[in-house]
């Protein structure tokens, strides 16, 4: 029995033990609501069974910290987690994995609203963290201070996340049966004064007690003095730029650092004027707005919040890839040679060394040899940016066209162009090591 | 009569154009054509000057709405009689003036009448407007005009004036003493002293100016002060020359990192495109400007941040960064230690690192 191990099973013993507890009192809340609700005694009497399985099972056994009955991941799960993740395929296994996911939520998700579903998830997904806390590797990443608000995030987005899909699938089947949405039917006015301000007031009084003990509890994650030559090893930025973080790892600085963003940002504002559809209005749905509501989770599940878990969890010391399991290794090699278009069009596809000027050259003749070296990488660009709308307008947004008219559909299509550039790019950069399709190096021109 | 209020511009013109042209015909009962000759007026007073839909014939009236104003006085007068039409008639006259007046017709035959009665009968706006405007004429006079404009009123007669007492003589305090020979450096100075206060007169003059002159004034002194502080008196930052000692304490394919937490140096002797080079590299990644690590083990450069690597040579090969790290200019000083100067820099992707200054042959 490794001793580090066990004097990490002893130092978080009581931390865990009440972990279990209080997810046996959250069943047993549930059961006692389930019964009021509708008097049913299955569904009671199997959340009360799961109840005690933790406060009777799980927690003593947490509580005692024994080496060989401390609740634990089965350690093949752990180690093919590892395998899986944190290999060189980690990133596109993380990536495409959760995309897949979602999109498995998407398509089945009316019978992933079911509340006895829902419900069984967030037990199995809270049980694996409590369980997972016991891999010392895991509760080093899980537990930081900086990073519990990201374990909440992920919680909190779930749970909102399936209570307006629940409400959207609801929603749906009432206009399929040809009745009003949910929130045209109990559309009665209540006041803002008492109702509205009382709900307000707990709510503030409720998240100030919490931010209290949140503070009294976790320590602020200060560091050591700053210093210019001494960057902490991983440098992660604040969680919420985690996601802009990632996507520096794939472009230079000038796009992920400005473009970027403020694209996101302008397209964000430009949603009301390219939005022509009517409906939705006032309630949740997901039959009226296929595509918005694609395009929207899409852009912010995948592209953000994804990709903040994803430096959360998954990167380490030099910003390599890591399991969650993973020790953080700082001296792990992972083989990346990148190289840009440039360097695959005239080394390895021609055979010949890239196109240089000659040292005493002016200047119009370096900028010539300059755009004559990446001239594959600016064509497929411009084709990319111009080829492209025209053919969506013409193949699979044709509809769209028409009821947007030119110059909405070419911001609209543009935008879109510019939010597939990151999956594309980081797609190219785990496959085929690509580095930059037009690389400028000289004039601080990357794509 | 309700009903008859709703007419249309161009009913009310047909009605109007009947009368007039049906000359021959009986005309229209006056009941009928007072409130006809109402709407034309109150549509002419309210709208200025309806758009003419149809053009009128020139002959019988000048613009489509307004000549209907003779008419409508010829029928205000012939209807007097009528008691039928009697509440209704003063009121087209009254405001029959309003569209005369406006166009300034040259009819005081069909003028005069009107005014007569109105004085007689009620005092409207219109009247008394008409009355104002018949007394004196708007706008500008013409000399034939003014010359038939009364005379000014006589003024009153002066009060008659108190009398008063003669000044007393002046005491001979206050006779002015005659001011002495003024010189000229006296007159240039007061002189001076003149320009200053036109000068203050001009910047202070008024509040406005005052608040614009002083915030003039606090901003270039801001700038000034910013300008200073770009300047310090003291720099704390290290020399950007500096000596690192003899070249033969480097030893061949050892990267020295004694010197990146002072000055951000790595000094490496290495090779570069075949060649034994002792060279300094910034300790600056170039793809965001983070500080990497030197990883001996992988014999690598790697920055925390994101992940971009370089070889010993400062070339970059993973991760995003997009050139070589920077090459500082590193020369033998004349005591024979190595010197490097940070304020030149050598980039590899503009064909700078072949420079001579930004290595030392070892």
């Amino acid at each position: 029995m490794d001793p580090n191990l066990l004097t990490h099973w002893q130092n978080i013993s009581g931390f865990l033990g009440f972990y279990y507890i209080a997810l046996a009192l959250m069943n047993g809340i549930a059961a006692f609501v389930v019964w009021r609700r509708s008097h049913a005694t299955v569904g009671p009497v199997l959340l009360l069974l799961l109840s005690l399985v933790y406060v009777g099972v799980l927690a003593p056994l947490a509580f005692s910290a024994d080496a060989t009955w401390m609740p634990r991941m089965p350690s093949w799960f752990t180690q093919l987690t590892n395998e899986i993740l944190g290999g060189s395929w980690g990133a596109v296994i993380y990536t495409v994995g959760s995309i897949v996911l979602l999109g498995g939520l998407f398509v089945a998700r009316k019978f992933f609203v079911r509340p006895d579903v829902a419900w069984i998830l967030l037990n199995a997904s809270l049980l694996a963290l409590g369980l997972s806390f016991s891999d010392p590797n895991f509760y080093a990443i899980a537990a930081k201070p900086d990073n519990v608000p990201i374990v909440g995030l992920i919680f909190l987005l779930g749970f909102f996340t399936w209570l307006a899909t629940s409400r959207a699938v609801e929603n749906d089947a009432r206009a399929l049966e040809g009745r009003p949405p949910l929130e045209k039917e109990n559309d009665e006015k209540i006041l803002v004064w008492p109702d509205l301000v009382y709900t307000e007031l707990i709510c503030m009084i409720l998240l100030t007690a919490l931010l209290l003990f949140w503070a009294i509890g976790l320590d602020a994650p200060l560091e050591e003095p700053a210093s210019s030559v001494k960057t902490p090893n991983p440098s992660k930025a604040p969680w919420y730029f985690l996601g802009l973080q990632e996507m520096l790892v794939y472009f230079d600085p000038w796009m992920a650092g400005v473009v970027l963003p403020s694209l996101i940002v302008v397209g964000l504002m430009a949603i009301p004027y390219l939005d022509f559809n009517p409906k939705g209005n006032g309630y949740y749905t997901i039959e009226d707005r296929k595509f918005s509501y694609l395009m929207y989770q899409f852009g912010f599940l995948v592209l953000w919040i994804t990709l903040i878990v994803l430096g959360t969890f998954l990167r380490g010391p030099n910003w390599n890839i890591f399991a969650v399991y993973e020790y953080w290794d700082p001296h792990k090699v992972e083989a990346l040679n990148n190289i840009d278009l440039s360097n695959m069009f005239w080394e390895q596809l021609m055979g010949v060394s890239l196109p240089k000027a000659p040292n005493e050259a002016g200047f119009f003749t370096q900028l010539g040899f300059i755009l004559y070296r990446e001239w594959l990488g600016i064509a497929v660009t411009l084709l990319y940016f111009i080829m492209l709308p025209p053919l969506m307008a013409a193949t699979v947004f044709r509809g769209f066209f028409v009821k947007m008219g030119f110059m909405r559909f070419m911001v609209m299509s543009n935008l879109i162009l510019f939010m597939a550039l990151l999956p594309i790019k980081m797609v190219l950069r785990w496959t085929v090591n690509l580095k930059y399709i037009i690389a400028i190096p000289e004039y601080f021109l990357n794509l | 009569m309700a009903d008859k209020k709703k007419m249309s511009v161009a009913e009310i013109l047909a009605a109007a154009r009947q009368q007039d042209s049906g000359e021959g015909d009986a005309t229209p009962s006056p009941a009928e054509a007072a409130p006809a000759a109402e709407e034309v007026v109150e549509s002419a007073a309210s709208a200025e000057s309806p758009p003419a839909e149809e053009p009128a014939p020139a002959t019988t009236m000048k613009p489509g709405e307004r000549p209907s104003v003779k008419d409508i006085l010829a029928m205000a007068r012939s209807g007097e009689s009528g008691a039928a039409t009697k509440p209704a008639a003063p009121k087209a006259k009254a405001a029959a003036e309003k569209p005369a007046a406006a166009a300034k017709p040259k009819a005081p035959a069909a003028k005069k009448p009107a005014a007569k009665k109105e004085v007689a009968e009620r005092k409207t706006t219109a009247s008394i407007l008409a009355a104002a405007r018949r007394t004196s004429k708007a706008g500008p006079m013409s000399k034939a005009e003014a010359a038939k404009q009364p005379a000014a009123k006589p003024k009153a007669p002066p009060k008659p004036k108190r009398p008063v007492p003669p000044m007393p003589e002046k005491p001979a305090y206050a006779i002015p003493v005659e001011p002495p020979e003024v010189d000229q450096s006296r007159r240039t100075a007061m002189k001076a002293a003149g320009v200053t206060a036109i000068a203050a007169a001009a910047l202070f003059g008024s509040a406005l100016r005052l608040g614009f002159t002083s915030l003039a004034t606090t901003l270039s002194l801001w700038g000034l002060a910013t300008a200073r502080f770009m300047f310090p008196n003291i720099l704390t930052e290290p020399p950007s020359r500096f000596k690192v000692g003899f070249p033969d304490s480097f030893s061949p394919g050892v990267v020295e990192t004694k010197f990146k937490a002072q000055f951000g140096v790595w000094v490496v002797n290495g090779s570069y495109r075949g060649e034994q080079q002792l060279y300094a590299l910034s300790t600056v990644c170039t793809h965001l400007g983070c500080t990497p690590n030197w990883l001996e083990a992988e014999q690598k450069f790697k920055c925390p941040c994101h992940g971009s690597g370089f070889y010993k040579d400062g070339i970059n090969f993973e991760g995003p960064a997009p050139r070589p790290l920077e090459r500082y200019a590193i020369r033998i000083a004349d005591d024979g230690q190595v010197e490097i100067d940070k304020s030149r820099r050598f980039q590899e992707e503009m064909g700078q690192w072949s420079d001579p200054a930004s290595f030392v042959s070892v």
